[in-house]
């Protein structure tokens, strides 16, 4: 080993005396640690290093504050997952993998009943039965609890009432699953059947028995959970529109269908502390949860959460079988494992959102946006779960990426009687966002432009804000729309197919990390924390709380370390299951892990190297500024020569003081208004997609088959591109589920009609179009290296792109999802009684003649590019907010240019009166008003 | 008492080591090779066939194991997602999902790299279709199939011996303290 | 999910298999049989309809054969769709089966004596229970049917099946054999009403093989199913038809997934005379689908026309 550590200092080499003989002290040593392949280092990779500091890596959207602390190592760069391996041997362990010694079944009792009292339970006979070692029910677990803190309404089971189908009544730990599937048959439960309500409009009316009871909050005696009310901007542009669109959507609950089901295993250690083992994407909740539920501390405690077999939102909830497996662990004194069935999947959950969408768009002569109106009832079933946020996100999450001149919006979710619905892959903007996109496509016709260049002619420049206040930062919208247009031929194809074939267009506009962490003041503590720390081997540990559920925020987190540390990303070792060693971290949600967690360790990484260039100051005797890390090295710029190793200098670094540790953390600027509800929708930064999609459709069986998609996605900037396009095509093949085949069936009885995965239709392999990701790099300027969010947004624009397709393939829009073959017939043969067809090949197809209005909009186009461009790489800084195109003063608050200009968060009282679907939840009062006593 | 089926003893050649065990009559072989045989890469999805997380290769055969009897198995030689790698090193299936993205959440992959394994067994040069076709049991969530397709494509390219197995992106084992470069890029005595 | 508590028995020939289910009847015990397992197991782990006994097909040797005259019960689809030997239309519909690596266990007989299907039928014990059962599990309690509901004597679960119908149009003879001898019946007499019986075998008898006639060889044919996905699904609605080639009018042609049992339509067939869009209406008009699957009967039935025009015509 050349150049190793000396006994005392001298010549490089080992010194031997004339007569061959080593001489004594004068010895090198490898220092600790050090052996192992490559002992060379790396040319610097100069095409991944930005040209703004001297790489070869082109910047079209400007210098980004981290470039300097870039290496070359591994950001942009295509590599496996760092959890890869794991997961090809069949070593990835998961919920139902985990094996404690003296492991006990637990199994849980599930009402039957839709809506019921709980008049008795009787556990005696299953006490009794052999190989049973504890039983528990409601009694046992009297606290509430809920994922957000404004709405905590579930528990671990049922205490006093079951609202579902397969809600939870009580559960049986036994010495092996028949013993306990036998037992929990043998529990005794008395009900009191109650009238059940599974039609959500239902839901707003007032009745009996309230699925629950929010006491002086309550919205009369409805079932309302919650109700929105939202209005920005003039009103009274919406008057004398040239083109309008009205639909009135219909969308099917789905579910995330994620391949593991949910297993929990909980183990009371020897210490008393609760070791809880489960598949999680936000174990920060369910620790919190499992504090409150059990009476005990969080800090005895340890939330350990295993490989996830796929979240999607769906494994975000604290879940009332993990407080089961604890109770039961806690009683029989051994490790409860439980896990489910699939159909018990399906009782869980937390799916998109059933939903009545109402929306009205209008456009100016001038084809500028002048409102959006819609109004968003939402089925919750039976528990809050996100839905609160929900409720908010079905409207403010369309108010971008157009420029509006009113925003309008009411929103009601309603408690049935059904499995809760929750967060899902897009949450809360899906249904809006596919209702609203079609609508622009019809408007589009309308007007006889294409629809390209009406979203082109609107978009929000980059650094602006939206009509609610939202700010934007990077917007690759644009790019987004022009690279799909190219890639898919659209000049060529658009209105010109054959019966049959179509092409349609759909935009995408998401957050990247929600603004406010659910659980603490966010100007107090940080979203993300990130640990680092090195000791003499040089293997870098990293504690985050980020939870992988396959996405790779692992791999991000080793990864921007490994770049800002230059070092092979073998040697980042991120510790992230355990919530002992794990930072706070409100885990994988609202797309924030990237964005925050990344931009944590980037800090974190940042005071680790200024140690070792400091270390190598005192070796080198240059300054800082004037080192390189590169590739396990730190030299002088101007000679790679001089230089020392990476162990070098981190051995120097830790002389006195031993392991090098620090913290990173991540707070988001101040954001957004001040309205109530502001806080609904704020990002530190947004992701823009744009979607074409191509499809056949059957015309005499209605088969829709999707056969290619050009996907567009603004990522900000693709640390993995490997893993940003595997994000962009699964989210392809999520959203033409929904929007093609699943569906989650209430029966005529309201029971949940395919609780499996052979009835719960998710496409296959064959209905997998040919999808191209385009990435798009708008380099956010305060996203980690530029990056934003690439886990949800992508999944936003393949439905409104489908259903745009199928309308320009046979000239029919069908606004009830999905679009199964029967209900795509059934329109088809109206469509041919009405127009008098007898062959349904001889159906009339859309086509398009430009009015003067195209031009108009192009040339609008062009202008805004030269606009966006400058805004993007900051040659303007400029203020921008939505009302520019109307002509508004950026810099005069809209109120006192506008008569009219309206901000409210509750209706009129002539509003009152014209209120969609949703908005009649505000016909009711609160209790509070109402002067009840509750 | 709960009524149990009887036992009968199960002996079967598992990842190249002969097993034997005690087993209800009943017993399906996905529970075998769980409980039994310690082989926990065998995922249980749905239990009905649809998911294929299951998959196991039976005398070369890909099989669901949720819907094959344990006593369907017997005497036979059976491959789990862990009996692909030779030792330690990764068969180049495996190591094609890490590199093309074929793996996301992980929990269907040893379902779908038993599935490709057996088709590349049979066939090295298989078409878009015929991989399609292959894995059309198998139910992945995250990647919507195009880059498991894509690493099935790559692994075949390596059994046909067109491509050699690509060495890893980086090195499993650098060494942290590595030396520069040999020569000072300037003339000496410039920088000192 | 946990298996009921069973025992199964694993003869190695047709006679000893022939003699446990004679014993097993002489004992008074229920029993099922199984072959592939792709049918009964999913069932069986929902605890749907579970006897105390269940005898094994796999492991008898010789009833997997595969040739154009002889198609052996334990043939596995997977084997039957790759085959060159047998005939191309059973190929095409074996081909057709779920997945393929569904098709790996699942077996010719397992598929032709496959169990009717119904939304208010194929779910978990406990979903079931919450609907008070169903007339075709009622576990003991006379439930009614949840199809048509008000009566508990006639089940509508549909028959799923995709091969039945191309064997019958293509006159294949099934060979049954039990614990009092063996007898023959053509496939098209097979299938009997209503969702419970579902077929002729009696109590211990199996269905053996399917044979044909050398003139098979003549035969053309098509298979078309309806189904959402081009994996996993059972038919929504299945048509085969078959004639001597380069003669249509020797035409047969038969449904399936669209009642209890699968139909070969002879009678309507020869009242239309080779007019298709007529055949067409015929059927249509004869077929009633009910709302047990995943799509909607009228859109099913509706699409039988089309079906039929796409196998009739070339």
């Amino acid at each position: 080993m050349a150049g190793g550590y000396k006994q005392q200092p001298g010549s490089r080499s080992s010194e031997t005396r004339k007569d061959g003989k080593r001489v004594a002290g004068k010895q090198s040593f490898a220092p600790p640690g050090s052996g192992g392949s490559r002992p060379k280092m790396a040319e610097r990779d100069l095409d991944f290093i930005p040209e703004m500091v001297g790489g070869k890596e082109h910047q079209p959207a400007g210098a980004h504050i981290h470039d300097r602390a870039r290496t070359g190592t591994t950001v942009g760069k295509r590599i496996p997952l760092v959890d890869a391996n794991a997961k090809v041997t069949g070593q990835a362990w998961y919920g139902d993998d985990v094996r404690l010694q003296n492991e006990i079944i637990g199994r849980i009792v599930r009402s039957p009943h839709h809506y019921a009292k709980v008049v008795s339970v009787d556990t005696s006979k299953a006490e009794n039965l052999p190989g049973v070692l504890a039983v528990a029910t409601g009694d046992d677990a009297p606290n509430k609890f809920g994922v957000l803190p404004v709405t905590k309404d579930e528990h671990a089971m049922a205490v006093e009432k079951v609202r579902h189908v397969g809600d939870l009544v009580a559960c049986v730990a036994a010495i092996d699953e028949a013993t306990a599937r036998e037992a929990a048959a043998l529990i005794e439960v008395e009900y009191e059947v109650l009238d059940s309500i599974h039609d959500m409009k239902k839901g707003l009316e007032d009745v009996d028995e309230p699925i629950h009871w929010r006491g002086k909050y309550h919205v009369g005696t409805t079932n309302v959970q919650k109700r929105v009310f939202q209005e920005f901007g003039d009103r009274s542009m919406v008057e004398n529109p040239s083109a309008m669109y009205h639909g009135k959507w219909k969308f099917q609950g789905v579910n995330h269908g994620f391949t593991e089901p949910h297993a929990v295993v909980a183990h009371w250690d020897s210490n008393g502390r609760l070791q809880l083992y489960t598949p999680q994407q936000v174990p920060h909740y369910a620790h919190r949860a499992l504090a409150t539920v059990l009476e005990v501390p969080m800090h005895q405690i340890n939330v350990i959460r295993t490989f996830v077999g796929g979240g999607f939102g769906g494994k975000s909830d604290p879940f009332p079988h993990e407080m089961c497996a604890a109770i039961l662990a806690r009683k029989a004194g051994r490790p409860v494992r439980i896990n489910f069935d699939r159909e018990e999947v399906f009782w869980v959950n937390r799916g998109r959102h059933p939903s009545h969408i109402e929306v009205q768009l209008y456009a100016d002569e001038d084809a500028r946006i002048s409102g959006f109106d819609i109004d968003a009832l939402i089925d919750g079933g039976g528990f809050a779960s996100f839905g609160h946020v929900t409720s908010y996100y079905n409207g403010v999450l369309a108010t971008a990426p157009y420029e509006l001149g009113s925003f309008h919006y009411t929103g009601a979710r309603v408690w049935t009687n059904k499995p809760a619905s929750g967060a899902m892959r897009g949450h809360g903007a899906v249904n809006t966002r596919c209702a609203v996109e079609v609508g622009l496509d019809d408007m589009a016709e309308q007007l006889q432009v294409d629809p390209i260049d009406l979203r082109l002619a609107n978009l929000l420049p980059p650094h602006s804000r939206t009509i609610s206040g939202f700010r934007i930062t990077s917007n690759g919208m644009r790019q987004a729309l022009q690279k799909v247009r190219e890639g898919s031929d659209w000049d060529n194809k658009f209105r010109k197919l054959p019966l049959g074939k179509g092409i349609g267009i759909g935009c995408g506009f998401f957050i990247s990390g929600s603004g406010l962490p659910i659980h603490w003041d966010p100007n107090k503590f940080p979203h993300a924390t990130v640990h680092m720390q090195i000791d003499m081997d040089g293997g870098v540990t990293v504690h985050t709380g980020a939870a992988d559920i396959g996405q790779g925020s692992t791999t991000a987190v080793a990864q921007v370390v490994a770049e800002v540390l230059a070092l092979p990303i073998e040697m980042i070792h991120v510790r992230s299951h355990e919530s002992d060693t794990s930072p706070v971290d409100l885990g994988s949600y609202s797309s924030r892990v990237t964005f925050m967690n990344a931009n944590a360790a980037i800090r974190a990484a940042l005071e680790i190297k200024e140690k070792l260039l400091n270390a190598a100051w005192d070796v080198l005797g240059y300054h800082p500024d004037t080192l390189v890390l590169n590739d396990r090295r730190i030299y002088y710029k101007h000679d790679p020569a001089i230089g020392m190793s990476y162990l070098e200098a981190l051995h120097k670094a830790q002389e006195d003081k031993g392991a090098l540790i620090s913290s990173g953390a991540y707070r988001s600027p101040p954001m957004g208004g001040v309205h109530k509800g502001a806080a609904a929708g704020l990002a530190p930064a947004y992701s823009f997609s744009a979607y074409v999609a191509e499809v056949d459709v059957d015309v005499e069986t209605g088969l829709i088959k999707c056969t290619d998609v050009w996907a567009a996605h603004d990522c900000g900037k693709a640390l993995n591109p490997l893993a940003v396009e595997g994000q962009i095509i699964g989210s392809c093949h999520m959203g033409l589920g929904q929007v093609l085949t699943e569906q989650m069936v209430y029966g005529r009885s309201g029971h949940l009609q395919n609780p499996n995965l052979l009835d719960y239709k998710i496409p296959s392999v064959h209905e997998m179009p040919n999808v191209t990701p385009i990435i798009i790099e708008s380099c956010d300027p305060e996203g980690p290296f530029g990056a934003k969010e690439a886990g949800e947004g992508p999944l936003l624009p393949i439905l409104p792109a489908v259903v745009n397709a199928v309308y320009d393939a046979i000239g029919i829009r069908v606004n009830d999802l999905p679009l199964t073959p029967d209900k795509i017939w059934a329109a088809i043969t109206k469509k041919m009684k009405i127009e008098r067809i007898e062959d349904a090949t001889n159906l009339p197809v859309p086509r398009l003649d430009f009015s003067e209005l195209q031009e108009k909009l192009a040339k609008r186009a062009a202008e805004h590019n030269i606009r966006d461009k400058k805004r993007q790489t900051t040659e303007d800084t400029s203020a921008y907010v939505n009302g520019v195109l109307f002509g508004f003063d950026p810099n005069i608050p809209l109120e006192e240019q506008v008569e009219g200009w309206a901000h409210a968060d509750k209706p009129s009282a002539e509003q009152l009166a014209e209120l969609g679907l949703a908005g009649k939840a505000w016909l009711k009062e609160e209790q509070r008003n109402m002067g009840g006593e509750n | 008492m709960i009524p149990v089926a009887p036992s009968v003893v199960w002996k079967s050649n598992i990842n190249g080591q002969q097993k034997e065990s005690l087993i209800p009559s009943n017993a399906i072989l996905l529970d075998v090779l769980r409980d039994k045989a310690g082989c926990l890469g065998v995922k249980r999805g749905c239990d009905m066939g649809t998911c294929g997380c299951c998959t196991v290769m039976i005398d070369g055969v890909p099989r669901l194991s949720c819907l094959t009897m344990a006593q369907d198995g017997a005497g036979k030689e059976i491959i789990t997602v862990e009996g692909l790698s030779d030792g330690a090193h990764l068969a180049p299936i495996q190591q094609c999902f890490g590199e093309h993205g074929g793996s996301q959440c992980g929990f269907c992959t040893p379902g779908f790299l038993v599935a490709s394994q057996a088709l590349l067994n049979e066939n090295s040069n298989p078409s878009e279709q015929e991989i399609a076709c292959a894995i059309e049991g198998n139910l992945c969530r995250c990647t919507g199939y195009q880059q498991i397709i894509d690493s099935i494509k790559a692994a075949a390219e390596i059994h046909r011996g067109e491509k050699e197995s690509t060495p890893p992106v980086s090195d499993a084992h650098p060494d942290p303290h590595p030396t520069g470069p040999d020569e000072p890029t300037m003339p000496p005595g410039h920088a000192r | 999910m946990l298996m009921p508590p069973f025992i199964l028995h694993v003869p190695g020939s047709v006679e000893e298999a022939c003699q446990i289910a004679g014993d097993l009847i002489s004992e008074g015990k229920e029993f099922d049989w199984i072959a592939g397992g792709t049918d009964l197991i999913p069932n069986y782990k929902w605890h749907i309809n579970p006897k105390s006994d269940v005898i094994s097909l796999a492991s008898i040797e010789g009833i997997d054969t595969i040739s154009m005259n002889e198609v052996g019960c334990m043939a596995r689809l997977h084997d039957i769709a790759e085959s060159d030997e047998v005939h191309s239309l059973i190929a095409e519909a074996a081909s057709k089966v779920a997945s393929s690596l569904i098709r790996r266990n699942a077996t010719l007989g397992g598929n032709l004596c496959l169990d009717t299907r119904c939304f208010w039928y194929n779910q978990a014990e406990e979903w079931r229970s919450s609907i008070d059962w169903c007339h075709k599990a009622d576990c003991g309690t006379g439930s009614d049917c949840r199809v048509i509901p008000n009566q508990n004597t006639l089940c509508v679960a549909t028959y799923q099946g995709d091969i039945a119908p191309n064997l019958m149009v293509l006159g294949g003879i099934a060979h049954i054999i039990g614990p009092h001898g063996a007898r023959e019946i053509p496939m098209s007499e097979f299938y009997q009403l209503d969702g419970i019986t579902r077929n002729v075998l009696e109590k211990g008898e199996f269905l053996l093989k399917i044979t044909f006639s050398d003139d098979i060889k003549n035969w053309i044919g098509k298979y078309r199913k309806l189904r959402l996905r081009e994996s996993w699904d059972f038919p929504e609605a299945g048509v085969a038809a078959a004639w001597v080639q380069g003669d249509k009018s020797t035409m047969r042609l038969a449904t399936t997934a669209l009642e209890s049992i699968p139909r070969l339509h002879d009678e309507e067939v020869a009242s239309c005379e080779g007019d298709i869009a007529k055949l067409a209406n015929t059927i249509f008009a004869n077929v009633k689908p009910v709302n047990n699957t995943s799509l909607p009967p009228r859109y099913r039935r509706n699409m039988i026309k089309v079906l039929v025009k796409r196998v009739c015509e070339d």
